[in-house]
């Protein structure tokens, strides 16, 4: 079967260039290894780390210094028409995000730290740390509450460390509510009796009665607050607490990721995409510069795929599209596009494990043009029908950034519109 | 140990505990019996060693329907690991009677199949009867039996006229489903076959031994592999594929079988890589441009199921591409992971409740529809959406076969 565009990798990235070219009119296929960057992070837009300032800004600045990074490839017109695409299929899930390009968010952690990010679920909306009340300004102190069956969700932990940053915060664990489950919680199965509205009335009875007792304002939740319905959860609890409730990320599998995926899937679908997921490309066919064919493993045998265009959205060295071999070498795992990359193994770390500005393996990727077209070491064009979008691209160390869905939704919006 | 079998049983190391597996798994969705894929592959593999009792028997509530290997992002071959489990589990303890009687597809559908059918499917629907079943063979009493035929697929095919001046060969692998209970399903795929210029060839053959697999008689189902290899090697080797219509038993040839019981020599991988699902087969004529495409209009709109043993042969969605192409025909995918039959698992009366509850969103998703037929490719897939919803059900290539008028 032939399509107009074939989008390798189902994250961000991938996704919203897919929902682009469908848009357009385009038969577009997705193929995907299996789920990954979507489940695996907070489900919040990380735009760039800056702490609590402008972050578009500081992309403004970047740009003038950095014309090899991601952002300046796509520019910054394409950094908020990509969040801008995000928030669309949020809203039109029923789970907006929430938050400005302009300013920056500081959230609390399953650890109690706080994390820059920019734009959130409304879910997690209240545990703005500007918002959170500091010991000694007089207003009720805020409540942590998880339970002893989730795993990795510690309350007195995380409001200790709040404490320690001059917050205002306690820790309860609540009662899990009768059910039929009884051996095995991780944040899915939670968030599937979240979804249950017996399930949530119980819960929010338990936290009236903290509310009463402590004259909590605002009660900060682990994220599993819901999988299908998330934003009338949290609005059932509030209603039931009294209090203003926010989610807090916990560890994989991540409930707000696996929201944003859906999102994202049902955007797609609802443009008539494909999505073929446990599809891993393994090798690509180029004739001169245009990439003929990608094979994707199967049962018994490969299967062959074509298309006019392709996106290449497999993610970096912690997504899967960049891979070290047992010889040193790094190589880009589905259509095996040269890297840039430090030369020679022995530069990959910098000395401290900790260091300040990171390693530069993690800056490993694909170099591309304006168009996202991927770039031999001389600079030439390798194949002028393959846009890269998100993580793979060269120029950039995401995390370390705390750039990660910036970087994946401006680069893949703009795949999406070429 | 060659490089798959040690892909395989290494893949475990892949695994960073990030539990999308877990969290994309139907079963452990519904039940608190099955503590999902990544405790009971990778986790509890570690374990595992030969010579040492198995630590939890768990492993026995997956289903094998493989929704875990596909969202996988490191490629960590769970089922795989569950399925060698059970088979040492079965090793160890034998096998319970139940098991040993339905993962015997052929032998149950021989001695149903014929002009006794009729009394045998009266007989398997008086409730009492299903009782006493169940009491004594544990074969839930509401789950979904097969109505056996008349006649085998195999008679009719004999006293069946084919077309003359076939140019080209292909050989039907028509498993047990179709041979006992649903010959309508091979005729249509004759039809389709021979409409496109095809000899079709139905060699010798018996079951894939899938049943045996799922329900870890490693031994019996090395037995059934070998067979089939044995009878479909030649045509395998004169270049005529092999297409079946039963996308488990295609996938039991392509990689279940191999892989499972560590059967890599040529013989076996000329056969896996010469098979193909009958819809696959297809998609490639078209490709080629070689797939008549002469339908008439179709003008109706059915829910369709992508059964998780199509999707675990990752080729994507050849039904909607194919049947994509009949003008006014048109197909709503399920989105569902699983029916929750899994082959045998929703028949045992312990796990008919997790099959059925599996398998809600699939009947929701069928009722909503709206439509007196729903479509899908695996034969104990459509017997339990039939039976979950009341809607019939059939084989997209009986409508194939409806759209060139056949």
């Amino acid at each position: 079967m032939n399509y107009d565009t074939i989008v390798i990798g189902a994250g961000i990235a991938g996704m919203l260039a897919a929902i682009g070219r469908a848009e357009a009119g385009e038969r577009v296929l997705s193929l995907s290894k299996g789920h990954g960057a979507t489940h695996w992070a907070a489900g919040c837009l990380d735009l760039f780390d800056i702490g609590a300032g402008d972050p578009l800004a500081e992309i403004e600045s970047l740009i003038a210094v950095h014309p090899d990074h991601p952002y300046a490839l796509v520019g910054v017109d394409a950094v908020q028409a990509g969040a801008g695409r995000l928030r669309a299929a949020c809203e039109a899930g029923g789970y907006p995000l929430v938050g400005s390009l302009r300013r920056n968010l500081q959230m609390p952690t399953a650890v109690g730290a706080l994390r820059t990010t920019c734009l959130v679920p409304a879910t997690m909306a209240a545990g703005d740390a500007r918002q959170l009340p500091r010991s000694g300004d007089g207003s009720g102190p805020l409540l942590i509450a998880g339970f002893h069956e989730l795993r990795d969700f510690f309350p007195p932990l995380v409001a200790a460390n709040l404490c320690a940053l001059g917050f205002a915060a306690e820790g309860v664990y609540l009662q899990v509510p009768p059910t039929e489950r009884t051996l095995d919680f991780g944040t899915v199965s939670f968030a599937r009796l979240f979804d249950r509205p017996t399930f949530r009335a119980d819960v929010g009875r338990q936290l009236r009665q903290l509310v009463q007792r402590g004259r909590y304002s605002r009660i900060g939740m682990p994220a599993v607050l819901g999988l299908d319905n998330a934003t009338q959860v949290v609005s059932d609890l509030q209603a039931a607490a009294g209090a203003l409730i926010f989610e807090i990320p916990t560890l994989p599998a991540s409930v707000p990721g696996m929201r944003l995926y859906r999102a994202l899937e049902t955007a797609l679908q609802r443009v008539g995409g494909r999505i073929q997921i446990g599809a891993f490309v393994r090798h690509a066919e180029g004739r001169g510069n245009r990439l003929e064919a990608i094979y994707s493993e199967a049962a018994a045998r490969e299967q062959r795929h074509a298309a006019a265009r392709y996106v290449l959205a497999t993610g970096g060295i912690a997504g899967g599209g960049v891979r070290a071999d047992h010889a040193g070498n790094l190589v880009e795992t589905a259509l095996g596009l040269p890297l840039r990359t430090p030369n020679a193994r022995a530069d990959w770390f910098a000395a401290r494990f900790l260091n300040e500005t990171g390693h530069p393996v993690f800056r490993t990727g694909v170099a591309a043009d304006a168009s996202l077209r991927p770039l031999d070491a001389a600079g030439q064009v390798i194949y002028e029908n393959v846009a890269v979008a998100g993580s793979a691209l060269a120029g950039c160390d995401p995390i370390r950034e705390g750039a990660l869905e910036g970087i994946a939704a401006a680069t893949g919006w703009k795949a999406g519109q070429l | 140990m060659d490089h798959i079998e040690f892909s395989l049983t290494q893949s475990l190391d892949h695994c960073i505990k990030c539990n999308v597996c877990t969290s994309a798994c139907p079963v452990a969705a519904v039940t608190d019996k099955f503590p999902g894929p990544k405790y009971v592959g990778p986790q509890a593999q570690r374990f595992r060693h030969a010579g040492q009792p198995v630590p939890d028997n768990s492993v026995d509530y997956c289903s094998g329907c493989r929704v875990c290997n596909e969202v996988c992002p490191t490629g960590v071959k769970i089922v795989e690991l569950n399925a060698r489990a059970r088979a040492q589990i079965v090793a160890e303890r034998g096998m319970p009677l139940r098991n040993r009687i339905i993962a015997r597809a052929g032998v149950v559908g021989r001695l149903s199949c014929g002009p006794h059918a009729p009394l045998v499917n009266a007989g398997l629907s008086i409730p009492p009867l299903r009782w006493v079943i169940e009491q004594i063979m544990q074969i839930h009493r509401a789950a979904p039996l097969p109505s056996a035929s008349s006649y085998t697929f195999r008679s009719w095919f004999k006293k069946h006229q084919p077309p003359v001046g076939a140019r080209k060969q292909v050989v039907y692998y028509h498993g047990c489903s179709t041979q006992y209970y649903e010959p309508h399903v091979g005729k249509a795929a004759v039809a389709v076959l021979e409409r496109n210029g095809y000899e079709v060839i139905i060699p010798t053959q018996g079951c894939c031994g899938l049943p045996l697999l799922s329900n870890g008689d490693f031994a019996a189902a090395k037995g059934r592999h070998m067979y089939n290899v044995e009878s479909l090697l030649p045509y395998v080797r004169r270049g005529i594929p092999v297409v079946g219509t039963s996308t488990s038993c295609t996938l039991t040839l392509k990689e279940e079988a191999p892989e499972l019981l560590g059967l890599h020599n040529q013989d076996v991988r000329a056969v896996a890589a010469g098979t193909y699902d009958i819809f696959e087969f297809l998609r490639n004529l078209y490709d080629a441009g070689d797939l008549d495409t002469n339908f008439r209009p179709i003008q109706r709109e059915l829910p369709y199921h992508p059964p998780c043993q199509l999707r675990a042969h990752r080729i994507g969605m050849p039904v909607l591409d194919i049947l994509g192409l009949v003008p006014g025909l048109r197909l709503n995918e399920s989105h569902a992971a699983c029916c929750g039959i899994a082959g045998t698992y929703g028949l045992k009366k312990e796990k008919y409740q997790i099959g059925m509850d599996v398998g809600a969103k699939l009947f929701a998703f069928v009722q909503a529809a709206n439509s007196d037929l729903a479509l899908c490719d695996s034969e104990t897939c459509r017997w339990q959406i039939s039976h979950g919803t009341g809607v019939a059900t059939k084989h997209p290539i009986e409508i194939l076969a409806q759209a060139y008028g056949l």
